[in-house]
């Protein structure tokens, strides 16, 4: 049972399982994970974590590296199907189950009802994201021009928008 | 922008692959859901605003990561179970391969300081996206004390009071429903 596969299994598919609130808890979780185990030095593991950050997609692929780092390509391949196959196939059963009853009342008064919630997701994310972006008024004047930008030209190509952000976050540092 | 239809038409597996694939290996900086809700709703009118909004509720209350429910959701409501293994798929395979990829250059050449002010504002660009499904969902709220007062109410809970965010999904959601049920 000290098989590093094993160990990626036997750890992060009941994380999978578990990580109700999405990508912080399941980043919580794999934190907890290394340490407990010692798997990886903490050093290394801000190291990853901020790779996982600077690729495109969800920061959970940070589950891909610590594979990578335990077991090489197989161990990435595992992890990143150990975190990812289970939550999902949950997901699309329930997904699905509620969905036949598209028509019915109470599943239009679901998603009417939930349609502000998930509003309120959104901007609540929104606060915490302005919030820890720090920077002073670099970012958050970065957010609102991009907003601007993709509001009043909505067919322009986002990653020119977040090349621009990029670089006038550059220009701004090198200002200041 | 096409904001009405709420029954969608079937969408090609193919397609949704692409797109996910497409949004899976741009979405530097994080914002996700923004960028699905730019490829979903705002450019290809493939489902309404509200069940965008919607769907994302139930992404988020499930475990797992939020978008990736969400990609789930998406593909099975468009196109059934080979549309959400289409759309998982395609929206993971980018982000794997250039995690690693990243690493084996990181582990060669260290880090540079320039990388981080810039990814920093990609990030902040990105969530510029993230605006605007809140100025969408706060205008259509607009005339609505309903809406607005369950917006409020989520916005409250996990930014005033620190609750966590399931606990404020279980407590405002159905009472939300409610108030659309009765009103029949």
């Amino acid at each position: 049972m000290t098989d590093p596969l094993w160990q990626i299994l036997w750890h992060m598919v009941p994380l999978s399982l578990a990580s109700f609130g999405g990508g912080p808890a399941i980043i919580a979780g794999l934190d907890v994970m290394v340490r407990q185990n010692g798997w990886i030095a903490p050093q290394d593991f801000l190291h990853l974590f901020a790779i996982s950050r600077a690729a495109p997609g969800p920061g959970t692929t940070l589950a891909t590296l610590i594979g990578w780092r335990l077991a090489g390509w197989t161990g990435a391949t595992l992890a990143s199907l150990a975190i990812y196959l289970p939550s999902s196939l949950v997901c699309y059963l329930v997904y699905r189950a509620t969905s036949r009853h598209r028509d019915r009342k109470w599943h239009r008064a679901m998603r009417e009802g939930l349609a502000p919630v998930g509003t309120g997701l959104v901007i609540s994310g929104s606060i915490a994201l302005i919030q820890i972006s720090g920077n002073g008024w670099a970012g958050p004047a970065i957010s609102v021009g991009a907003f601007l930008i993709f509001q009043g030209l909505p067919r322009i190509p986002a990653v020119l928008v977040l090349m621009a952000g990029g670089a006038a976050s550059l220009l701004l540092a090198a200002l200041s | 922008m096409r904001d009405t239809r709420t029954d969608p038409a079937p969408v090609p597996a193919g397609a949704l692959f692409l797109t996910c694939l497409k949004v899976g290996s741009l979405s530097f900086g994080g914002g996700l859901t923004g960028w699905l809700h730019r490829e979903f709703v705002q450019r290809r009118g493939w489902v309404s605003d509200d069940d965008f909004s919607a769907t994302l509720a139930i992404a988020q209350v499930l475990p797992g990561a939020n978008v990736v429910n969400l990609v789930v959701c998406l593909g099975e409501e468009l196109r059934g179970p080979l549309g959400a293994a289409a759309c998982v798929t395609g929206f993971l395979l980018p982000p794997v391969l250039s995690v690693l990829g990243l690493a084996l250059l990181f582990d060669r050449l260290g880090q540079f300081p320039a990388v981080e002010i810039a990814m920093l504002g990609i990030a902040c660009a990105a969530l510029g996206m993230l605006l605007q499904i809140c100025w969408l969902g706060l205008r259509r709220a607009k005339g609505s004390p309903r809406r607005l007062a369950v917006i409020a109410a989520v916005v409250v809970g996990v930014t005033v009071l620190k609750l966590p965010m399931i606990l404020v999904v279980l407590l405002v959601a159905p009472v939300s429903v409610w108030l659309v049920w009765r009103r029949g």
